[in-house]
């Protein structure tokens, strides 16, 4: 799921080509989907639309997308605006179209479990000030680049994800159930250890 | 907590808040919001063990610590940190990698985007 091209933006992309940037709730609920679970992302993804407009300026008339960006991304400071777009997937129209109508059918089916669970899948990031400052007094210099908070926030979350994970399997090969115990993301985290994804110290960690 | 200062009633009160059961100890969280949402993302409940949530925050807290100190290790050799260093380190780790590339690529699109953008309102005030 997280190679391919993203449903949310596949959905968002259908709706952009039927109705204007500016509104609300870009053709919330069009589509085959289950109408429940299209209305939801649309709703909640709102934000995400207006980004995917800077992307699209060919398909729109240019001076439509640049009003809607105005509004949103002047008041916006960078950082934030790079939150919402962090979720965003490649760009629409390199991405291969027999995917996107996989994930399109895929999407459709889900619960609303399922639905809600991907929403925070998608949705998640760690926050880059909070990375900027953690970067700074890891690395001492005073001066982090976007680019750097940007993917050492993309590298964290997909860690958490290989724990959170892990920590499932490791829930399942012991028939426990319900919340994730710390005990659970201890195996977890040893068994990343052993298959060499968590970066070693040269030097033992004393004093933690 | 009897007998704390009006100094140290807030601490220990935020202490108490966060759970441990020493008054001294001040947990400064840096992700822990976010880091519910992520962990309901990857597949825990809607809400998680706040112990757990802690624990993973030390955990990956500790990951970027250490992902830095080798990839500033790697930087010093050029003279500066890059984002080369870190995509060098996790080289090995495919879905990261490809992940990474996405996020810098999306980067520039918007980068590039936003130029056009102050471009065009340049046009439309002339």
């Amino acid at each position: 799921m997280k190679h391919s091209k993203d449903p949310f933006e596949a959905a968002i992309e259908e709706e952009q080509e039927e109705s204007p940037p500016e509104s609300p709730v870009g053709g919330g609920g069009g589509g085959d989907g289950s109408e429940e679970g299209r209305a939801e992302i649309d709703q909640t993804a709102e934000e995400d639309e207006r980004p995917v407009d800077v992307r699209r300026p060919a398909k729109k008339s240019k001076t439509s997308v640049v009003v809607t960006e105005s509004k949103n991304k002047d008041e916006d400071e960078e950082e934030e605006e790079e939150n919402m777009e962090v979720e965003l997937t490649k760009y629409p129209t390199s991405a291969d179209p027999a995917k996107m109508a996989k994930m399109q059918t895929i999407l459709s089916q889900f619960t609303e479990d399922q639905m809600s669970r991907y929403e925070s899948f998608r949705r998640s990031a760690l926050q880059r000030p909070q990375m900027k400052k953690l970067l700074i007094g890891v690395t001492g210099s005073q001066k982090i680049g976007m680019p750097m908070i940007i993917v050492v926030c993309g590298i964290a979350k997909m860690f958490v994800g290989e724990l959170v994970e892990t920590a499932r399997v490791v829930m399942a090969e012991r028939k426990e159930s319900g919340p994730i115990r710390p005990c659970h993301i201890r195996e977890s985290y040893r068994r990343l250890k052993l298959e060499g994804k968590v970066p070693k110290r040269s030097v033992p960690r004393l004093f933690r | 907590m009897s007998g704390n200062t009006p100094a140290t009633a807030a601490s220990s009160s935020k202490s108490k808040a966060a759970g441990t059961s020493q008054p001294q100890e001040k947990r400064k969280t840096l992700f822990q919001k976010e880091l519910q949402h992520m962990m309901y993302g990857f597949g825990d409940e809607q809400n998680p063990l706040p112990e757990t949530v802690a624990l993973v925050e030390d955990i990956v807290v500790e990951y970027v610590t250490d992902l830095t100190h080798k990839a500033q290790e790697i930087g010093s050799k050029r003279g500066r940190l890059l984002v080369d260093d870190f995509l060098y380190l996790i080289r090995k780790d495919l879905p990261k990698l490809n992940r990474c590339r996405e996020l810098l690529a999306m980067q520039e699109e918007l980068k590039q985007a936003r130029k056009a953008f102050d471009v065009d309102e340049k046009e439309l005030v002339d």
